[in-house]
């Protein structure tokens, strides 16, 4: 790693303000937060990126804090911001499961579904463009969505305020960080402040190209250059995060009766139709089923989609083509993919204690 | 020596040529270039892309889906075919444009260079023409080259083969053509040139590897032999497209602006002035396309909005100072006719 992470800090296993765990020796505290101080500026936190991100560029309208940051994780897992208490972002985003939660279609109040697969949040502060269509261009425009919609949160945003504003530790914690109780802009911020930290980086793939060259098995160093080769991934997951921060229509779902519009429905650019955004592939094992409608179901699937050239569609991307990968180069592939891209750092966060 | 050569020079002096990615502005135009107007010299053009002006004689090539054209300046302005017969590709992925040969420049004064966009991708060809003085009587075949580079074919250097080849520098160093129909690598293709003869194009400038952007489009030479680079970024994403710098021996990047701008096709820096400027065609919002001029201070870039103009795809001054620009235009609908157009802005900028 170029240094420590952020999320080191927060994801220490423990109930402890600012995350640092409370079941660790005093020694070990100390050490933990002369660490923490020293990534922690008095007024403003710069999170340190894990080793093969980009350099991640501070919020001019929302710098991060730690208290911010704590504030954010709590509400992250608070299921009070949802109109039946049941559902938290955590129950779509569990860190259990990469920052998506398992199923195809996440289950919001009343057991409703919805049509699109939950997305990662792993390293979404590097998207230029949040959901899968792209119509949030920041965490904190995202970060209220699911919160209002009918079949997720189900929440009007003067009751949750009402809520959130009740809880003296919250209304606190709202006033100390941003002198007022929580807001609409507030509560997003918060919660955009958090998911900020959420870094996957410094991973197997990270220490083989910084030079370590046992860091990747020879399965995963030949999935790697078919990566980057044949198999043509690196047209669309490129750069440190993997995305380009782009859309595409790579045929899923096409062939449904009804397709799902996607980025054509925000942007009414023909070329949009069927596009969806390209999707972070960093800690990618943890986060099945896969694409935008989760129909694939493993990693596996997913290689065989591209090697067949995708669905044809008249809005098909041009970098999507029969490609004829053996069985071996698939295989490849998929152990490059869950070897290469899966982090010994990740951020499991725990759910920390809740004001009542 | 323009600004953005003197912070290239910086950099590589003091920082071992690091990447620069340095923050940008746009601002609107002032008072003076407000009131820089263009003037059409050729219209009903079938989606022009590329422009070339002869060193010795001033003519004006362009090319467009149908193929290269001349216009003889002057009070008649006259258009005359060139190079015909070029087959048709598409480019794009909604809008769709029908392209045929891409970019032009100029080898010496008597060779033309034309990148090549009309067939798919791992197929297509640079032909170097020998230009006449005089228009032709008749035009000529696009196979009737003097000398004909590529393909690029699938292989180790392009999983698919590259394509879609946009822009044309020439200089020392030799012959460089930038390619966006691999999107992998987006190289920035180059050919030696020995005794006036081009020798083998070969990919040597992995550009998205290099910046971590899609497609480099536009390119021109920078007065000490550099080569600058407009990388256009993906389509339906506005405000990803970068500047960028390349050592034209080592192919080493130099130096990356974020300008800010959705799509750079064109850039040319003023014979008279100096300074640099960009065509955006601006894909997804074509209503913020137009030229620009782009000046680096340091790790920043500011960037001026000269005019608006309907998706602008390539610029080049004459000796004079004299802006030729090349736009797609926009069609009404139910017209048939091609919007496509060939500008003139007067010396000024």
């Amino acid at each position: 790693m170029k240094s420590v992470s952020l999320q080191h800090f927060n994801l220490t296993p423990g109930k402890g303000s600012n995350g640092i765990s409370t079941g660790k020796s005093p020694l070990v505290m100390i050490i933990s937060f002369s660490m923490a101080l020293s990534f922690i500026s008095v007024k403003t936190l710069h999170a340190q990126v894990p080793l093969g991100l980009p350099e991640l560029k501070e919020s001019k309208e929302n710098p991060s804090t730690p208290g911010k940051i704590e504030l954010g994780k709590m509400l992250f897992f608070d299921k009070r911001l949802s109109t039946d208490n049941t559902i938290s972002c955590a129950s779509c985003h569990d860190p259990a499961k990469g920052y998506s939660n398992g199923e195809q279609f996440a289950t919001g109040v009343d057991n409703q579904k919805g049509g699109r697969n939950s997305p990662t949040v792993i390293n979404s502060a590097f998207h230029n463009f949040q959901f899968w269509d792209g119509r949030a261009a920041t965490l904190e425009e995202q970060a209220l969505g699911p919160i209002q919609n009918p079949i997720e949160m189900n929440m009007k945003m003067d009751l949750a305020l009402e809520r959130i504003n009740g809880i003296p530790e919250y209304r606190k914690r709202f006033e100390e960080e941003f002198g007022e109780p929580a807001s609409d802009e507030t509560l997003a911020k918060a919660l955009a402040a958090f998911e900020r930290t959420l870094l996957s980086g410094d991973a197997p793939y990270d220490r083989f190209e910084a030079g370590d060259k046992t860091a990747l098995s020879e399965a995963a160093q030949r999935g790697k250059d078919l990566f980057f080769g044949k198999a043509n991934c690196s047209a669309c997951h490129s750069g440190g995060n993997f995305t380009d921060n782009s859309f595409h229509n790579i045929g899923i779902g096409m062939d449904q009766e009804k397709p799902d519009e996607g980025r054509f429905a925000i942007s009414k650019l023909g070329g949009d139709t069927g596009a969806f955004k390209t999707p972070t592939l960093r800690e990618i094992a943890r986060t099945a089923p896969y694409m935008h409608d989760g129909s694939l179901k493993t990693l596996k699937e997913v290689v065989e989609h591209y090697n067949k050239g995708g669905i044809a569609n008249e809005y098909l991307d041009e970098e999507i083509f029969e490609m004829n990968l053996t069985e071996q180069e698939m295989n490849d592939l998929v152990t490059f993919l869950k070897e290469g891209l899966s982090s010994e750092s990740y951020p499991l966060v725990e759910a920390p204690e809740l004001p009542e | 020596m323009t600004e953005l050569k003197t912070i290239t020079l910086a950099a590589a002096a003091l920082f071992g040529l690091t990447l620069l990615m340095p923050s940008q502005s746009v601002e609107a135009a002032d008072a003076k270039e407000k009131s820089m107007k263009s003037r059409v010299v050729a219209d009903q053009l079938d989606n022009p892309s590329g422009v070339a002006v002869r060193p010795k004689t001033g003519h004006v090539f362009f090319a467009s889906r149908d193929g290269v054209h001349r216009l003889v300046p002057g009070k008649t302005g006259k258009v005359y075919p060139e190079i015909t017969s070029y087959p048709t590709d598409v480019y794009g992925k909604g809008p769709k444009y029908n392209i045929g040969p891409l970019g032009v420049g100029f080898l010496g004064n008597d060779h033309l260079v034309v990148g090549d966009g009309s067939r798919p991708d791992g197929e297509e060809l640079v032909r170097v023409y020998k230009i006449s003085a005089d228009p032709a009587t008749q035009p000529v075949g696009e196979d009737s080259a003097e000398f004909t580079l590529g393909p690029i074919e699938q292989g180790e250097d392009s999983a698919k083969g590259e394509g879609n080849f946009y822009g044309v520098a020439v200089n020392k160093a030799g012959i460089f053509i930038t390619a966006n129909g691999d999107d992998t690598k987006g190289w920035i293709l180059k050919a030696e040139v020995k005794n006036g003869k081009p020798q083998e194009l070969k990919a040597a400038i992995a550009t998205k590897v290099a910046t971590g952007v899609d497609a480099p489009v536009a390119i021109t030479n920078g007065e000490n032999g550099e080569i600058v680079v407009g990388q256009m970024g993906e389509m339906n994403v506005p405000g990803d497209s970068l500047l960028t710098v390349y050592n034209a021996k080592s192919g080493e990047l130099l130096s990356s602006y974020e300008t800010g701008l959705s799509d750079i096709a064109g850039l040319a820096f003023s014979p008279k002035t100096g300074k640099l400027y960009a065509a955006d065609f601006s894909w997804a919002k074509p209503e913020d396309g137009g030229l620009f001029e782009l000046i680096t201070d340091g790790k920043e870039v500011t960037v001026k909005k000269v005019m608006s103009l309907d998706k602008p795809t390539a610029l080049a001054f004459d000796k004079r100072g004299r802006l030729y620009i090349t736009v797609f235009g926009s069609a009404e609908e139910g017209s048939e006719e091609n919007a496509g157009q060939l500008l003139i802005v007067p010396a000024g900028l």
